[in-house]
């Protein structure tokens, strides 16, 4: 009797293992659909400061800027700034901007091609828009970019706009860089702001670069950084809740699928946790006993 | 000579790009700015080279009926259609329809599908770690969640205060470590690029 409940219970537990993922995702899937049940659900930053700061890096901007878009972003880390991203990129656009979009990271040049096809999607024209390609080299290549920017096979008004302007950075009124691990914000103010130091750098990058990336906002290096997923969020959410139209860009992330799946990530932490805090409490108990 | 060749070079690029970087000179910036131009069909050729290789390697797998041939024949098989898709007259290089489509349709949902299963990776391999017993490991885990805990979305006056938590630890405990991470590393990188310039490091000729 007690091995066949022995047997019952470990066929549960094995069953329940083979399970769980699955029912956590169904449970994900749920959260993702559902609208949010709960309003004091959240994703944006309370705190607005790096949003605002954002923000007003943009306005100070001349009318109608010339931006130069470094993207950088890697498949991993590109889910969680997207929002921003195109928000960002919308804003500028809203402003009468023009774009140039540029790559020094195979990865960045495959995500800029699916967003230059979303911006011409969206009628962008080649007279607001200049894909400047991939550029291998990476720092060095960068470093090239100072001087000339432009392929000599690049046409069109913003080509010649930045011909004109000297044909390398310094012919943009900013520059946008979407960064990821491979290739971020730093590497540019180490090796742009140095030789373009009247170049304002607006970042957007992942949170594991935030740490790195936060002093250089301090000291004014970045003029505008959206350095975690819940500032991007504030950003979109608040420019959204502004814009006369309805944005053209997906919503931000779901809150509700992101509150279940982080509980349950602390439930299995803790579990996990607790069950070696057990283990390890009974094996002192029994060092103990003479 | 042959062993002292490469170490020059690197003395000679290294000593007129930093002399680029402090010096404005018309014609020191020509030359380095060749220089950088060699850097970067350097680069290029490697990466065409590191492409090369890698092809050469499961060509030979599957010669020898050696390794995982499926995955072999797989990555062939991609490094071809993304080879054809780009170089079919007329298609426009990297931004071919085809390449285009091959990125944004296959590849982009595929490596987004493979960075979403870490959520179930790390989380189990959260709770092996644990199983090996090691307290880093277990002061590891309860940081993360603490942290997921902090970074939880929730709204109104609780939300607001894990959120000013979570700036403040993000700002001081980890930028403290992380910046100091990064200025040992700085000054490591630049005592190795002094050993180097100086000719006092026999990397370079080994």
């Amino acid at each position: 009797m007690m091995a066949r409940q022995r047997g019952w219970r470990l066929a549960v537990r094995r069953d329940w293992r083979v399970i769980a993922p699955f029912a956590l995702l169904a449970l994900l899937a749920a959260a993702v659909v559902l609208p949010n049940l709960a309003p004091p659900l959240s994703l944006a930053n309370p705190d607005r400061t790096s949003a605002s700061g954002f923000r007003a890096a943009i306005a100070a901007l001349p009318t109608k800027p010339l931006v130069l878009v470094a993207f950088d972003a890697d498949f991993g880390s590109y889910p969680e700034i997207t929002y921003a991203t195109r928000s960002v990129i919308d804003d500028l656009v809203q402003e009468g901007g023009s774009l140039a979009v540029v790559s020094y990271s195979p990865e960045g040049r495959a995500l800029a091609s699916a967003e230059l096809e979303r911006l011409r999607r969206g009628g962008m024209g080649d007279d607001r828009l200049l894909d400047l390609g991939y550029r291998s080299g990476v720092e060095a290549a960068l470093v090239q970019s100072v001087t000339s920017i432009v392929p000599k096979a690049s046409s069109g008004p913003i080509a010649v706009r930045i011909r004109g302007g000297g044909g390398g950075i310094d012919a943009f009124d900013a520059a946008l860089i979407v960064g990821g691990g491979d290739l971020g914000p730093r590497i540019w103010v180490e090796q742009v702001a140095t030789r373009s130091p009247e170049l304002p750098l607006l970042a957007i990058a992942p949170t594991f670069l935030w740490p790195e990336l936060q002093p250089y906002l301090a000291s004014g290096q970045l003029a505008g950084l959206l350095g975690t997923l819940r500032d991007g969020v504030a950003y979109g959410v608040d420019r959204a809740d502004g814009a006369d139209s309805e944005a053209a860009i997906d919503g931000p992330p779901s809150a509700l699928a992101m509150l279940l799946g982080m509980l349950v990530a602390i439930g299995v932490l803790l579990e996990a946790t607790g069950d070696r805090l057990t283990s390890w409490l009974g094996e002192q108990r029994l060092a103990r006993r003479p | 000579m042959r062993r002292s060749l490469p170490a020059t070079l690197v003395v000679v690029v290294g000593l007129i790009l930093l002399a680029d970087f402090v010096i404005v000179n018309r014609s020191l910036a020509a030359v380095a700015g060749t220089l950088l131009e060699y850097l970067v069909l350097l680069a290029a050729a490697a990466a065409i080279a590191g492409g090369l290789a890698l092809a050469m390697r499961h060509v030979g797998d599957l010669r020898h009926a050696r390794g995982d041939r499926p995955g072999s024949l797989l990555l062939l098989a991609g490094m071809a259609v993304m080879l054809v898709g780009g170089f079919f007259p007329g298609s426009g290089g990297a931004d071919g329809p085809l390449v285009r489509w091959l990125v944004g349709a296959l590849l982009a949902p595929l490596v987004a599908a493979l960075f979403a299963l870490l959520f179930f990776f790390l989380l189990a391999a959260a709770r092996r770690g644990l199983r090996l017993r090691s307290r880093e490991t277990t002061v590891m885990l309860l940081a993360a969640a603490v942290a997921l805990i902090l970074l939880l979305p929730l709204g109104g006056v609780a939300g607001r205060w894990l959120a000013a938590v979570a700036g403040w630890t993000l700002d001081v405990p980890i930028g403290a470590v992380f910046r100091g991470l990064l200025i040992g590393v700085a000054i490591a990188t630049a005592v190795a690029a002094a050993r180097i310039l100086l000719a006092i490091d026999g990397t370079v000729e080994e």
